[in-house]
């Protein structure tokens, strides 16, 4: 007998960033069609949604809604690291599972969260090992004002000083503000050697058209010369981009045409795509599982899964792709590695700085 | 004073151990460091010298005293983070006296213990710098008394005391030493006993 089980969806439909929450849940709903359809599982989920329209403060009621009104334990959704962490202690509270499909910045390791999406060891890292040896190590980095913003360039400035490079400046802008002007009058005169744009939604889409105009002012700009790099623009935000996406250079595990990966629209539709397979693995054949809190769930699981159980961080593919032609082409592929969030696992720990008494 | 950046420990493998009775708070708090990627063990009711080779040590505010620490009460030799239950002020007091560098409110759910790494390391870090800069101001101090003998020794051969002391800090260059290691041994060629000696 089938088991039908409520699944939670918590994407903004609306909002600064909803190119990327449709992306997510595009890949869920795709996911969820064919657990549905699989004869050999004996779940079927039944999404249950929930819309907090970009407002970063509507998440963690929403959610405690799906938690305590509906018999879902557990919720696809979250773009931004601010909503997820305003509903961690909900989802702790009600002992719910929240599957986050998005990249992010690191620095977590919550036994409520499965992390299907890349961190800092699986792009910003091997990005930088790229960038650096291809275009030189004076860098200029801008962001979002929250926490993606401001780690990924604290991280990006420890890589570079560390390889003996040199940061010429870092810039953050509100969420939602599209006040570039700043930022490209400060990189005229510091003519970095590539550029790591760390902004989010509509301030990414200015800043990049307006550096594309830079480009065709002073040739320095151009992408050839000066990359701009990003560990979170996929597939799904090149409409927005348009001629502006030219020659951007990202790293994430998953772009369109790589061979081996499935077919998806973008690593975000993949990433939701998989967290909810590896669900319904999970949950299939094990009668009640679906109301055990996500260790219980991974304990007992007979078989072999994608999630860490001590991390609960996924093994992902690297790849580093340029958009040419309204397309990102693979430039470089690294073997897959284990999400490493706090980066104590990896080559990558950084090198103590010498301690200096003042 | 410029604060020092913060230095982000290497915690892959790192050791730490929980002086705790057991209970849901240590296994919430070892969810959280494996997480990290440290080493982690559980001791109760005492820590045994293993505790040397550990670089963090959580211990129970509630329950513990002196005697349950392989050190001189208060001397922690690693960053030590307090897991703090009833906050009364005798614990906290004790609790700050047993030398804790940071602390995590019980009971420990799903985060905080990675702040309380950095902080705790910080703060330890911070106070063994100012302890050696204490030392050494203090050692300076001690040898002024030195510094003012050497002075009138080198001045008895009739130069004034300016040029004396610019005399002891040739000399001090030229042996490449501290001007106070200099006066100490022109006080001792004089016959004349090195108060070093006598400190402790």
């Amino acid at each position: 007998m089938t088991r039908r089980i409520e699944l939670g969806l918590l994407y903004s439909r609306s909002g600064s960033y909803s190119l990327i929450s449709e992306a997510c849940r595009s890949g869920a709903l795709a996911a969820i069609a064919k657990v549905n359809a699989d004869p050999s599982l004996d779940v079927a989920f039944v999404p249950v949604e929930r819309d907090p329209g970009g407002n970063a403060d509507a998440y963690a009621p929403l959610c405690e809604e799906i938690l305590r009104e509906t018999g879902a334990r557990h919720v696809l959704g979250c773009v931004t690291s601010w909503s997820r962490k305003e509903v961690i202690p909900t989802l702790e509270k009600h002992g719910g599972t929240l599957w986050y499909a998005v990249p992010y910045e690191g620095f977590e390791a919550s036994d409520h969260v499965v992390y299907t999406h890349a961190c800092p060891n699986q792009h910003l890292l091997p990005l930088l090992d790229w960038a650096m040896p291809a275009h030189g190590r004076r860098a200029y980095l801008v962001g979002s004002n929250y926490i993606w913003g401001w780690e990924m360039n604290r991280l990006a400035r420890e890589q570079v000083t560390a390889a003996g490079g040199e940061v010429l400046g870092d810039r953050y802008l509100p969420i939602g503000s599209r006040d570039v002007g700043r930022m490209i009058e400060e990189l005229r005169f510091a003519r970095p050697d590539f550029i790591l744009n760390s902004l989010i939604g509509p301030s990414s889409y200015e800043f990049m058209a307006a550096y594309r105009a830079l480009g065709l002012e002073d040739v320095h700009f151009l992408p050839d010369n000066c990359p701009v790099l990003s560990c979170n623009l996929t597939e799904c935000e090149l409409p927005a981009l348009g001629q502006a996406a030219e020659g951007l250079v990202a790293a994430g595990p998953y772009f369109r045409g790589v061979p081996g990966l499935g077919n998806f629209g973008s690593s975000h539709e993949a990433a939701a795509f998989s967290a909810v397979l590896e669900l319904a693995r999970l949950l299939s054949g094990r009668e009640g599982a679906e109301a055990l809190p996500l260790a219980q769930l991974l304990a007992g699981d007979p078989g072999r899964g994608i999630v860490d159980p001590e991390t609960h961080h996924t093994v992902l593919p690297v790849i580093i792709a340029r958009v040419q032609g309204d397309a990102f082409q693979p430039i470089k592929r690294l073997e897959a590695v284990a999400g490493d969030p706090y980066l104590a696992r990896s080559k990558h720990v950084p090198v103590p700085m010498l301690r200096v008494v003042s | 004073m410029k604060r020092r950046p913060i230095r982000i420990p290497n915690l892959g493998g790192a050791q730490a151990i929980i002086l705790h009775r057991p209970h849901p708070t240590v296994q919430a708090l070892t969810r959280q460091l494996t997480a990290i990627g440290l080493a982690v063990t559980q001791a109760w009711p005492e820590l045994g010298p293993e505790a040397l080779a550990a670089d963090y040590i959580f211990f129970d505010a509630d329950m513990s005293h002196d005697g349950m620490f392989p050190w001189e009460a208060g001397q922690p030799p690693i960053p030590m983070v307090a897991l703090i239950g009833s906050e009364a002020p005798g614990r906290i007091e004790w609790s700050l006296k047993a030398g804790s560098h940071a602390q995590l409110l019980k009971p420990v759910g799903d985060n905080g213990a990675y702040s309380a790494l950095l902080i705790a390391r910080d703060a330890f870090d911070a106070q063994k710098a100012l302890s050696a800069e204490i030392a050494d101001l203090r050692r300076r101090l001690d040898d002024r008394q030195t510094l003012v003998r050497a002075v009138t020794l080198l001045a008895a051969r009739g130069k004034s005391d300016a040029d004396a002391y610019a005399q002891l800090r040739q000399m001090a260059m030229a042996w490449r030493i501290s001007m106070e290691d200099a006066a100490a041994r022109i006080v001792a060629s004089h016959g004349g006993g090195d108060d070093r000696h006598q400190r402790g």
